[in-house]
Parts: C-alpha cells; sequence; structure tokens
C-alpha cells in the first residue's frame, strides 16, 4: 500500500457493494433459499370478499386431512399488530371481519404444498356481505357503512396545519392559481416475492424466524406482542433481501402468521407468498388526490401555498397517519415559502392497507406542486429555473414547521442540470412532439424522532477487534440491497484508515446485533454511519494509545495511515496493524467499542400535533430534467434522458450513490409512466409483472448523474441521504416535458397513451368547436 | 392463489405421428412447445391437462426451409430462431413480429406453431384460481357470465400473438396433421371469433409447418405499455406491392383487438389507387369500423381502437415511402 492511505482510496472510486459478489454469482441465499427441507409449508386462506362479517369458519375437515399439522384462524391470536402504538388495528388472522378482498383469514401449515392447499379447499367459510368502498369519496360519503367502528366518515386521520399569514399571503400575489390533480396507488414491486421462515423450539420456548424485514427490531416487537411471548425468547435473523422500497417496513401479517403456524406446529414452517399476495400484503403508496392553490409575486417569489390531500389508505391503518402527516410536512424544506396551509385526509376503504414507499408521503404532493409551479412560470413568462431559484432556502434555518435545515445545495444541482441537459440553448426550440421538462425535490435523511420513541440512541454499532487482526462490524441495520453494509464498512475503514478488507459487516441477527431502527426514511447512512464513525473512532484510540506504548510516544504524536502506526514521518518507529493489534489485546484481550448516533430534541420537529413527522438532522436535494418525445398519433411517451443532480451532503460511496440516484429516477419513471394498482370489484387486477408496468430496460433512458456535496455539518463525513431524494422529481418533471412536446397539461398520474389520445382529441375537437363559432359569428 | 404446477404426465414424442396417436389416445391432453403460454394457465388453475405431449424433440418441426415456392417453417421453430433466420429476415413483418414477442427469455422458448396458436387472454381469464373463484369464473373458464359484456352470449377474450398478423399479410397457409392424415388451409381459416373457441383445430390436430409464398414488402408494429414483455394491445401487420406510384396490392391485418387476427377487409379496393392521405384516412376508417376491442385489458377498448388505425396508417406511408426510394 505505497500510494496513499486506505480513505484516499476509498474517497476517490468508491467500491462496489461488499456483498455484489454473492448476489451477482446467485450464491447469495434469500429467505426462500434458506435450508428448509425439514420445514412444513404453510399457506394462507384469504377473504373472496371486499368486506364481510365472518359468520361461519370451520376448519375441522382441514385440521382431519392427513399431513395437516395446523391450521389456525382468527381466535389463535386476539392481539393487534400495526405501526403507531396509537393505530394497531390490524389482525394477523381476521377476528369478526373482513376489510379487503385477499385478507387472511386462517392459515395451514402441512408436510408439503399440495397437502396445505388441499387443506385451505376444506375450510368452510361463511361471510354475511357488508357495503364496500373503493375509493376516498365512496367511503367518506354520508351514511357509509364504518370499517372501524370508531372512525366516523371513515376518516383514519385529519391534519390541520396553518403556519405564516396565508391571506397576506395570496393577497401580496401577483398570481393566484389552483389546480386538483390525482395520482394513482402503486405498489413497490421489489422482486423477491414475501417470504418467511419460522422455527419454534417447544424444548425451550425459543422462537427463531429469517424473513424478508427491513425493521427487524419492529418485528421482533410485534412478534412479541403477538404472540404473547417474552422478547427475549425471540430471535429475528435478516437473510439476503431483494428490495425493500418500504413494502417491508412495517411488521407484515404473513410474518406474523408463520411464527403463529411455527408455534402451533412446535416446529419449523416455510411460508412463500406467490407474487399475487405479494401484490396483495401490499402497504405501498396511495391513490391520492391534491387541491394545491400557490400565490407568487410577478418575479416568481412564492408568497404562500394551500394544500389539501386525500389519500385512499385502504382497509386499516398501518403507516397511514404518517404518511397523511408526511405529505403536508414536505410542502416545506424545499423552497421558502413564507405561509403554508395544509389540510389532509387519511380515508379508510375495502382496499388493500397502503403504507410507506420511496419518498414516503412526499411524492405525489410534490407532483403537484411542481407541475403547477412551472404552469404559473410560464403564465408569468418565467424559465423554470429562474422561478425555482427566486425561491430558494438559506441554510443553515428552520422552516415554519420547525424542521432543521443545515445545508442546502439545491442551487447547485440547479445548474448542474440546467447546464448539462443544454436547458437554455433548447428550451422553446424543441421540434414538434419533443420537449424538455423539470423539478426539483428532497427527502429526510432519517426521521429525527423514531416511530417507537424509547429514549436510547438513534444508533449503535459494535466493533470488535480480536486475535485475527480482522475488525467485525456488528450492526442491526438491514441492507435490503442500497448497500448500507458497505456503507458501514466504509464509515470504519476511512476513519481507522484501515483495509476494506479487513472489516467484515455482520447485520441483522438480534441475537448478535444491537437494536437498530432499520432501513426505513433513508435514515442508517445518516446514524448508522454516524455510530459507526464513532465506534471507529474509539476502537481507533485504542490502537493508537497500544502503538504508544510500544513506540514509547505519547498518543496524540502516533498516526495511523494505510495500517501503519507511527510516530512523524520515522519509518524507523513504524508498527505494522498486527503488532499493534497484538499489543492492544495483552492487556484486555478481545476488544469491543460501542459507538452510538442521536438526534438531540431540537431536530425532533416542532411542538405541533404530528410535528416530529418529516424532522430530521439533514435534507437531500435534487434537481433533474427529463427530455421527452411524444408519438401524437399512438399517444406512446419514450423518455429519451434524464439529467439528475442529488446533494447528498458527501458521497460515501459514489458507486453506490449513482446507483441509488439512477433508482430513484427509475421508480419515479414507473409511476409517471405505466405503474399503477388496478383493482375490479376490490380483486387486484394488477397483481403480477405483466399487469403491473415496471419499465423494462427498454424503456429506460440514459441517466447522466451528478453528485453535488454541500457537507452536512451533522452528517457523517458531511453526507446525507441518497436513495429517495430525486423520486419525487421525476412524474412532474415529465410532466412538464409533455406540456413542452404537445401543449398539454395533464393532471393525472400515470400518464398512460390512452390519456395522451384522449387528451389530444379533445383538443382536436376544441379547437374544430372554436372553428365553427368563429365561423358562424 | 397456488401459482403451482399441478401434477401431468409428460410425453416426449419423437415423431408427429406418435404425438397425434398419444393425443388422440388421450381427451385430456395438450400439445406442449415452449410452454410460455400453457404454463402459465397450468400455474393459475385454467388449464388442467392430465398428459403433455412434449413437441421439442421432433426433427419435423424444428426446420426452416426454402425453395422455389418460398419458405416453409416447421412449427416448432423457436421465436428467437426466426428472428435471425436469413431467409426469414426477407419477410420483413415476420421478422419484426419474432423480435416483438415477450422478451428474450420468452423467445427463446416460445415457437412460432405456440405463438400461431396462443390462448385468448382476458384480464377476467388469465388470473389466479383464488382471483377467478372469488370473481365466480367467467363464460371462458368455469363460469356462465363474460365479465366483459356480461349481457352476451360469447367470450370477448382477445387474441394477442404478434406472428399471426405477419404471417396473414405475408399469405401464409399452414398444414395441420391430424389423426385424419394431413391438409393444409389458408392461415386465415385457421381462426375463428369466439374468444372460447377460437383456433379451428381439433385436440389432436398440429400445425406442423407454415409456408410463406415468396415475399412482398411488409412491416409489423405493436402498441404496448411497455417496449418489451407486454402483449400487444393492438399490433398490426401490412403487407404492400407498388406498382410505382400506385398501389398493386395491399394488406392489413390486426391482433390485440379481437377475438381472432383478421385481415382487414376492403383493402382491395385500395388497388390502382394512388398511396396519398385519402387512402390513409380511408383505411384508418376501415380499421376503426372493423376491430372489435372489449374490456379485456386494463388499457380503454376504445384506445386499441384508435391506436390500431393509428399503427395502420403510420406503416403503411412508412411502407410507400421505402417503396418510392
Amino acid at each position: 500500500m505505497t500510494a496513499g492511505s486506505c480513505a484516499e482510496t476509498l474517497r476517490r472510486r468508491g467500491v462496489p457493494l461488499i456483498d455484489g459478489i454473492e448476489k451477482v454469482t446467485g450464491r447469495a441465499n434469500y429467505t426462500a433459499d434458506l435450508e428448509h427441507q425439514d420445514a412444513l409449508v404453510g399457506r394462507i386462506l384469504r377473504s373472496p370478499v371486499s368486506h364481510g362479517e365472518i359468520i361461519r369458519l370451520d376448519v375441522s375437515r382441514a385440521r382431519a386431512l392427513d399431513g395437516v399439522v395446523a391450521v389456525i384462524t382468527g381466535d389463535d391470536c386476539p392481539y393487534t399488530f400495526g405501526v403507531l402504538p396509537i393505530a394497531m388495528n390490524e389482525y394477523p388472522l381476521a377476528r369478526g371481519r373482513v376489510r379487503y378482498r385477499g385478507e387472511p383469514v386462517a392459515a395451514v401449515a402441512a408436510v408439503d404444498k399440495a397437502t396445505a392447499e388441499r387443506a385451505l379447499d376444506l375450510i368452510e367459510l361463511e361471510l354475511k356481505a357488508l357495503p364496500a368502498y373503493y375509493t376516498s369519496d365512496a367511503a367518506a360519503a354520508a351514511g357509509a357503512t364504518l370499517l372501524h367502528n370508531n372512525k366516523p366518515g371513515n376518516i383514519e386521520r385529519e391534519v390541520h396545519h396553518e403556519f405564516g399569514d396565508l391571506a397576506q399571503g395570496f393577497a401580496k400575489s401577483d398570481l393566484v392559481r389552483e389546480k386538483s390533480f390525482s395520482c394513482a396507488e402503486i405498489n413497490h414491486a421489489q422482486i423477491e416475492p414475501h417470504a418467511s421462515l419460522a422455527e419454534f423450539d417447544s424444548s425451550n420456548g425459543r422462537l427463531v424466524v429469517q424473513t424478508v424485514s427491513q425493521v427487524g427490531y419492529y418485528l421482533h416487537l410485534m412478534l412479541a406482542r403477538c404472540l404473547d411471548m417474552d422478547s427475549s425468547r425471540i430471535r429475528v435473523i435478516k437473510p439476503f433481501i431483494g428490495g425493500g422500497f418500504g413494502a417491508r417496513v412495517e411488521v407484515l401479517n404473513f410474518e406474523i402468521i408463520t411464527a403463529l403456524l411455527a408455534r402451533a406446529c412446535a416446529g419449523k414452517v416455510m411460508m412463500q407468498l406467490t407474487r399475487e399476495e405479494t401484490f396483495i400484503t401490499h402497504r405501498a403508496r396511495p391513490q391520492t388526490d391534491i387541491w394545491l392553490k400557490l400565490g407568487m409575486k410577478s418575479d416568481g417569489r412564492m408568497l404562500a401555498c394551500e394544500c389539501k390531500v386525500v389519500q385512499r389508505g385502504g382497509a386499516y391503518a398501518g403507516y397511514g397517519i404518517v404518511t397523511i402527516l408526511y405529505a403536508g410536512a414536505l410542502l416545506q424544506g424545499l423552497y421558502d415559502i413564507p405561509a403554508v396551509k395544509y389540510d389532509g385526509y387519511r380515508i379508510y376503504a375495502n382496499l388493500p392497507p397502503c403504507g410507506a414507499m420511496r419518498g414516503h408521503g412526499s411524492v405525489d404532493v410534490r407532483h403537484a406542486f411542481e407541475c403547477l409551479v412551472d404552469r404559473m412560470a410560464r403564465e408569468l413568462g418565467l424559465d423554470p429555473f429562474a422561478v425555482r431559484r427566486a425561491n430558494l432556502l438559506r441554510a443553515p434555518t428552520r422552516t415554519l414547521n420547525d424542521l432543521m435545515v443545515n445545508s442546502y445545495g439545491l442551487a447547485e444541482c440547479l445548474d448542474k442540470v440546467e447546464t448539462a441537459s443544454g436547458w437554455r440553448e433548447r428550451i422553446g426550440r424543441m421540434p414538434r412532439g419533443k420537449g424538455l421538462g423539470m423539478a426539483c425535490s428532497h427527502y429526510v435523511s432519517g426521521a429525527a424522532k423514531p416511530i417507537h420513541f424509547t429514549g436510547e440512541p438513534h444508533a449503535v454499532v459494535y466493533l470488535k477487534l480480536d486475535f485475527d487482526g480482522g475488525v467485525t462490524a456488528l450492526t442491526g441495520a438491514a441492507d435490503i440491497g442500497q448497500g448500507s453494509s458497505t456503507m458501514v464498512a466504509i464509515a470504519v475503514a476511512e476513519t481507522m484508515d484501515i483495509s476494506l478488507d479487513r472489516i467484515r459487516v455482520v447485520a441483522g441477527d438480534t441475537a448478535v446485533t444491537p437494536k437498530d431502527n432499520g432501513a426505513y426514511s433513508s435514515r442508517i447512512t445518516f446514524m448508522v454511519g454516524n455510530a459507526a464513525i464513532d465506534a471507529a473512532k474509539r476502537l481507533k484510540a485504542i490502537l493508537i494509545a497500544a502503538a504508544a506504548r510500544k513506540l514509547e510516544a505519547r498518543a496524540e504524536d502516533v498516526e495511523c495511515i494505510a495500517e501503519t502506526f507511527r510516530v512523524g514521518t520515522g519509518s524507523q518507529s513504524a508498527l505494522p496493524f498486527s503488532e499493534v493489534v497484538a499489543a492492544a489485546l495483552v492487556d484486555e484481550g478481545a476488544i469491543t467499542v460501542k459507538g452510538s448516533f442521536t438526534c438531540p430534541p431540537e431536530a425532533q420537529g416542532g411542538k405541533h400535533r404530528g410535528g416530529a413527522v418529516g424532522s430530521t438532522m439533514g435534507f437531500s436535494y435534487a434537481a433533474q430534467v427529463v427530455e421527452v418525445t411524444v408519438a401524437e398519433d399512438t399517444g406512446l411517451i419514450s423518455v429519451d434522458k434524464v439529467w439528475v443532480a442529488l446533494d447528498c451532503g458527501h458521497a460515501i460511496n459514489p458507486l453506490a450513490v449513482e446507483g441509488q440516484i439512477q433508482g430513484s429516477v427509475w421508480m419515479g419513471m414507473g409511476q409517471a409512466l405505466s405503474e399503477e394498482t388496478r383493482y375490479l370489484e376490490g380483486l387486484p387486477a394488477h397483481a403480477s409483472l405483466l399487469e403491473y408496468r415496471m419499465p423494462t430496460i427498454l424503456d429506460s433512458p440514459p441517466i447522466e448523474t451528478y453528485i453535488v456535496e454541500s457537507n452536512d455539518p451533522n452528517g457523517p463525513f458531511g453526507a446525507k441521504e441518497a436513495s429517495e431524494g430525486a423520486l419525487a422529481g421525476f412524474p412532474p418533471a415529465l410532466v412538464n416535458a409533455v406540456a413542452n412536446a404537445i401543449g398539454i397539461d395533464f393532471q393525472e398520474l400515470p400518464v398512460t397513451a390512452d390519456r395522451i389520445v384522449e387528451a389530444l382529441n379533445q383538443r382536436r375537437r376544441q379547437t374544430r368547436l372554436t372553428g365553427v363559432l368563429k365561423a358562424a359569428s | 392463489m397456488n401459482g403451482s404446477l399441478p401434477p401431468f404426465h409428460l410425453l416426449r414424442a419423437r415423431t408427429v405421428n406418435e404425438a397425434i396417436a398419444a393425443s388422440a389416445a388421450h381427451s385430456g391432453s395438450r400439445f406442449l412447445a415452449g410452454g410460455s403460454d400453457l404454463l402459465v394457465n397450468m400455474r393459475h388453475g385454467i388449464s388442467r391437462p392430465d398428459l403433455l405431449v412434449d413437441l421439442s424433440a421432433i426433427d419435423e418441426l424444428a426446420e426452416i426451409e426454402a425453395d422455389e415456392q418460398g419458405i416453409a417453417i416447421g412449427a416448432g421453430v423457436r421465436i428467437a430462431s426466426l428472428a435471425r433466420n436469413e431467409f426469414v429476415s426477407r419477410y420483413a413483418a415476420l421478422a419484426q413480429a419474432a423480435v416483438a414477442v415477450a422478451g428474450p427469455g420468452h423467445r427463446s422458448l416460445g415457437t412460432i406453431g405456440g405463438n400461431l396458436c396462443l390462448d385468448t387472454r382476458c384480464i377476467y381469464y388469465n388470473q389466479s384460481e383464488w382471483w377467478r373463484k372469488a370473481n365466480n369464473y367467467c363464460l371462458k373458464n368455469g363460469g356462465d357470465t363474460c365479465h366483459v359484456a356480461p349481457q352476451g352470449q360469447r367470450c370477448h377474450a382477445a387474441f394477442t400473438g404478434d406472428l399471426a398478423p405477419a404471417l396473414l399479410v405475408l399469405g401464409a397457409e399452414i398444414e395441420i396433421a391430424g389423426a385424419q392424415g394431413r391438409r393444409r388451409i389458408s392461415l386465415r381459416h385457421l381462426y375463428v371469433e369466439d374468444g372460447k373457441a377460437h383456433l379451428a383445430l381439433a385436440n389432436d390436430e398440429l400445425i406442423v409447418r407454415v409456408r410463406l409464398p415468396h415475399p412482398i414488402r411488409s412491416a409489423y408494429a405493436k402498441i404496448r405499455t411497455r417496449a418489451a414483455i407486454d402483449y400487444p394491445l393492438a399490433g398490426v401487420a401490412v403487407g404492400l406491392a407498388m406498382s410505382g406510384a400506385v398501389i398493386d396490392t395491399l394488406r392489413v391485418a390486426v391482433t390485440g383487438t379481437n377475438s381472432r387476427p383478421f385481415l382487414l377487409a376492403g383493402t382491395e379496393t385500395m388497388t390502382g389507387r394512388k398511396l396519398d392521405d385519402n387512402v390513409l384516412q380511408e383505411i384508418g376508417r376501415l380499421v376503426q369500423k372493423q376491430v372489435q376491442p372489449m374490456r379485456t385489458t386494463l388499457t380503454s377498448a376504445n384506445y386499441r381502437r384508435l391506436a390500431a388505425a393509428a399503427l395502420a396508417k403510420r406503416l403503411i406511408a412508412d411502407l410507400g415511402a421505402t417503396n418510392a426510394d
């Protein structure tokens, strides 16, 4: 190692994910790949109706079938599960009532799949149908049957927030416009279908669960609650996970059901859901109606924003309250707006429960906002970039709703994509059918106040160093493909200036790793990264002290560069890593250090009700330009190119950051163009990768990414999140580009070919009508 | 909601006669070519054959031959091979249709015969057993109501094969083998406008090969939500022969909109006319009039109608332009 320090090498290039080789060679074991020859097969009986009272549920014939080991129903679990303690209204298996088609009603464990499925056929289920609602309007209409008796109007939660002087803001505006938007419900469509493997050892009353969870800690808590077990008897292990995007942030019914079955069998049960069941489990972005009103000065300065959001949340609470709060909170933190009013309504409907999805709560509202801003800019004769620049924040600052903004690279993001796309030379000079559009977005780097608030640190990382000279990092943070384990390894290697190969990361095993709040709200890099740096500094201090003793120098004079400890530049006094480790171990044997990170109370949001949601130590910022071609005869849109810049504070691993930016853009593109869940009387017609139209590689444009480094004062090495911030900008940039290409503004997502053709035909009819009227007059 | 294949017997036939004999002896049998359609339907519980007669080892079905009349393509030729075959490349519509089928994995498995015999599709039909049962099944499978047209008497599931329209405009004939011997029919006579029984083939009959006369200028294009994987919402093939600036022969075939792929009626009246905008408008109107898209897809039927017409016009205009060069 002659060419500079280990840390410099890491910083310069970025590194492939440390578990990448296992994945691309097929050696990685996902839940379904885990050894389960000896496991029973679990299957779930699901409700055939959207809303109904369970009149009779007779499992006796199923139980009597040869090869069936256990059959369980709602009677076997009287405990609800969920996210917020105040809104856990869902049973793993329905009790008394079913509220959506596909809701689990009973479950079977049998010697093989065929037997399990025969057993499901033998279960007798009699239901009395109740009125079912598939839209927010129908569910919230006067006189509608309540899905949950304690929630009048089928409203799960109303939010009313107002900051600043709204009336004055609109009064002083030169242009006030309002518009309604509607965004379809979408799904994460992570490639790995859901699966869970649970083993209950009746000899010691212990339960081991291996599953697809993004947050093993929540699952651990819910298993203890729903199985009424002491949490010390439970172990949750995270295998390789094939994507999450929020699908697995909350505890899922099948995970608890699998554990219940394992206990009922006193054995091991493997539950593998089909793609259809994986879609039905859902917990994704809700169908959302947005009404937005903005007030703007003639120079583009925004003075007031009023927004009403209605989310069709599905049949149970899940993350609903958090989502409807995010939708309002993240109206702020991107631009400087002196007055903001938000009214949010989360509605229950007889559909699979919605939940968290990449860009949680912010995407649909940001879409409406960035579309309306663009249209107002057009009306005022202003350039879209100029309007955004007229409304920039200045860091450090606090928003009206008390969110901290400590670093802010949006201006630089705008510059990057404006230049790279050739915006100034090209906008307004595109040939017919071609257009450019742009938009901005942002996202939190971890919720500063976690949902299960305990007062504990937000993240804890252990480092173990033993005789072999290997450093093992132990973290509860779930690597679900986003590269968080690699990030931990880099944070340690860079802090200690040791080789990345020396570090092994053990992640997500509640028997071994310290508790972590898991992979959600893009918190891991910021929080776990800081905890890893803290731990690495402590370990480094121990090694420096040992080296100092050996070198008979003062600790403050000893440096470690590229695994070599030395005083000053004298090479005669250099010690290799192994000698220093041996020296350090002499006194105390194997070394374990702990690092932690805590978000201070002032980062945890405003004092208003719901003020904790949206709070974070640092926002990422993004700007993007999308170029499209619209075929006017078929309505098909081709996305020709995307330029995107993300302020992630500092790119700890530039390779991974680039991948995450591209992934965000791509996911935003799916939502913008083609992705949509579709229910026919509550039956999911989209529940396959054929009917759920995620873009294919042939639909994917070249994506030029630019990393902007604003060096956040609190982030690890200055880093912020990089995985979500660039998503929300795509749909509005696309809609703005389509408007630029064909002169039509779309209010609905996705912008499908049939919507384009319909809109063009309508315009033609209108033009003809206008012509006829003119001729007549 | 199971997704697992039900048990079945598999017979790997070595000759066409062996396959037909096996099929004739078992009423519950199905021929298996690439399996990319049938096996999915079996996993959904739609089709439950107790015997699959695998055709993949029959040499006779695997060849592409050219002679003075044109070419003969064995029904077992994989779609991927079709797409890169040098004889086939002269039949532009067919080569274009072949690369437009599904994705690379499907094309390497699927065969031309299988694609011609593709089952019809409908959003109420291509669903799991749990789904269809919760919806009281449908006219095409186990039920007595067509959810697409509840007042109607027939199934409206749509044919979505990509190769058929290309072959129709290229004047394909197919050779069919059965217990009674072999027969040759025009491809257009293979199809019936009935989503539940769209193939004029007996259960023990098998397409052996597809014959094409010498090529005319042709093209195929399809409308789909994504640029790969998806079945056509509408697919159009055009065959065009010109005498100078005047149309000699114009054929248009459509897939994805009806229960069968079909040749557009009325194109013969274009013969002798200059290929101009009027012709294109008329063809557009003919397509709009003759296609019968129903709510069998999540994309609106009206869009499929308009898109089919738009495609036809675009393809003819493009072909006319190439012709002029």
